[in-house]
């Protein structure tokens, strides 16, 4: 009995080790983004500040509000896009089977691993000759384009598990295959429709790369790379930055917080994250 | 053959995502090529074909090997790291189920999280001179092992993938959590009966049936190691020096800050295709293992 109760003290010793390991930097991030310039300064990191204060906030939600809102605008509508062309792939593939299907679906597959600086000089001319460089339509564009592989794979997974005889009796009854997928496959894809909206919502959100090469200046700048930018400049110091990284944090935060299970699903169908 | 109302629409749904799948990966694919083998430098986008001559350049470039060795890095520690940090957790976690909730929660938090967030996290964490651990090492009586950390050029790269385990540890815990329970009760029911510890359980019942876990983990681990960007490019930039460069970075530094535009296409190409080489027999062996 004893040995038993020591090696569950042994595990939760271990457990709230880690703990402190994964919390630390976010804790510390939020003292600082509280303190004053000669708090950051003169207390310890992890100390609560002495005089807590929302100047750091303040400061980076000027800088943030405008990269904020851009990213808010086209994330939402490439999350939109992207689910929908991907049940719809998703749909043809698991229950139109025509001639070579799995070979397209491999095909779609593969845009869910490509190193995206593969496509870069490419896309960055496209965009330009499009006039969407620096342009939020030309994020959505971009990032609805190469969310259809993993909303596809996502959707089309999903759909496998609808029962074959649930379409042939609607093929019996004379309806054709759209009409099959808005009747029948539609209404039953709400759960799907959640997992991948929130893991492309904060994809999407979280993503860098497209954002620093598909936009310059203040017109379409996403909220990661005005994150970037604000660590890059001299003037934004420790608190800003802090604040600054919360603001641009929450919304995936939030979305973790009240939807994480659907999260977590979406990270067990496939998590291709970078 | 008519074609009815219905088949038109799906169709035309299906080449629309078709049409773009094909240009944005296939067409930019093939086009990034045609320029690794072009000669384009300077923002004007005119070259001509010159073979493989950037290819050759690359082999001969220093930086590149810079670049290689630390993206070789990043696969020899920062990819069984986060596995066996993983691993271990996820265990601990379903011997505690009670609180297997809570303590998930906030071990997944920093991969849900946008690297461009992390990075900044951890370039306070590692600043020299006021940064949280330099300072806690020294409230603790530790100051000796004080360090630059991300400016000192021998321990950058060690740094960063600290950093990176750090953030992915969360998702291989998942990704096991959720291979250990789709083992059937019946098996782990029958070997505490036989008496098991949970040592033995776990290394003769469990572990050996997270194969495919720990492939799906590997696979996914391996390609960020390949492709890790964003982390590096806000956290050190590449620097000190170039001494946490990765093909990435390389790539982009290349392409848009110093306009070799075909130079930069063939750090791609190369990082596409060695990508390829690890994703392609894993998806061909996953698609073989469905069908049959």
């Amino acid at each position: 009995m004893k040995k038993i109760i020591f090696k569950h003290i042994i595990i939760y010793i271990i457990l709230f080790f880690f703990l402190i390991i994964f919390i630390l930097p976010f804790w510390t991030c939020l003292t600082t983004s509280l303190k004053s310039e000669e708090d950051v300064i003169y207390t310890i990191p992890i100390q609560f500040p002495l005089s807590p204060t929302i100047k750091p906030f303040e400061e980076a939600f000027n800088i943030m509000q405008k990269p904020l809102l851009n990213s808010f605008i086209f994330t939402t509508f490439a999350t939109i896009f992207s689910s929908i062309l991907g049940s719809m792939n998703g749909y043809i593939f698991s229950k139109i089977k025509f001639k070579k299907s799995e070979g397209f679906f491999i095909i779609f597959t593969i845009g869910i691993f490509i190193p995206y600086q593969i496509v870069l000089v490419p896309l960055v001319i496209t965009m330009s000759k499009l006039g969407l460089y620096n342009n939020i339509w030309g994020l959505v564009l971009t990032h609805t384009a190469y969310g259809i592989p993993i909303c596809t794979l996502f959707f089309r997974n999903f759909y496998e598990e609808i029962p074959e005889s649930l379409i042939a009796a609607a093929k019996i009854d004379g309806a054709g295959t759209w009409m099959i997928y808005r009747k029948i496959v539609l209404p039953l894809s709400a759960p799907a429709f959640v997992i991948t909206g929130v893991f492309q919502f904060t994809s999407i959100w979280n993503d860098f790369l497209f954002g620093l090469v598909l936009a310059r200046g203040t017109e379409a700048l996403p909220a990661s790379v005005a994150l970037a930018n604000l660590k890059g400049t001299t003037t934004a110091f420790w608190n800003v930055q802090m604040a600054g990284a919360w603001l641009y944090a929450l919304p995936v935060v939030a979305i973790y917080i009240l939807l994480g299970k659907y999260l977590m699903k979406g990270y067990m169908a496939g998590a291709i994250k970078g | 053959m008519k074609l009815t109302i219905d088949e038109i629409i799906t169709i035309f749904i299906f080449s629309f995502s078709l049409f773009l799948i094909g240009y944005f990966v296939y067409g930019c694919i093939g086009w990034n090529i045609i320029l690794s083998l072009s000669n384009w430098e300077g923002l004007n986008p005119s070259y001509n074909i010159i073979g493989f001559i950037q290819y050759i350049n690359l082999f001969q470039d220093p930086v590149f090997y810079t670049s290689l060795w630390n993206n070789l890095l990043l696969i020899l520690i920062f990819v069984p790291g986060s596995i066996l940090i993983g691993l271990f957790l996820a265990i601990l976690l379903d011997i505690e189920s009670r609180v297997e909730g809570i303590f998930r929660t906030i071990y997944l938090l920093p991969f849900a999280l946008s690297f461009v967030i992390t990075a900044t996290l951890w370039a306070w964490m590692y600043n020299p001179s006021i940064g949280v651990i330099n300072t806690l090492l020294e409230k603790v009586g530790l100051g000796f092992l004080k360090s630059g950390w991300i400016t000192n050029e021998n321990i950058a790269m060690y740094s960063t993938i600290l950093a990176l385990i750090w953030q992915f540890s969360g998702y291989t815990m998942l990704v096991f959590l959720a291979g250990i329970k789709s083992i059937p009760e019946a098996q782990i029911d029958a070997a505490r009966v036989d008496g098991a510890s949970d040592f033995e359980l776990y290394r003769r019942i469990i572990i050996p049936q997270l194969k495919f876990s720990a492939l799906s983990a590997f696979v996914v681990l391996m390609v960020f190691a390949l492709k890790a960007f964003d982390f590096i490019f806000v956290l050190t930039g590449g620097g000190p020096g170039y001494s946490t460069y990765v093909l990435p970075l390389m790539m982009y530094r290349e392409t848009f800050a110093m306009t070799h535009f075909s130079y930069g296409a063939t750090i791609a190409t190369l990082l596409f295709i060695i990508v390829m080489a690890i994703v392609l027999p894993y998806l061909y062996m996953s698609f073989r293992g469905k069908r049959e």
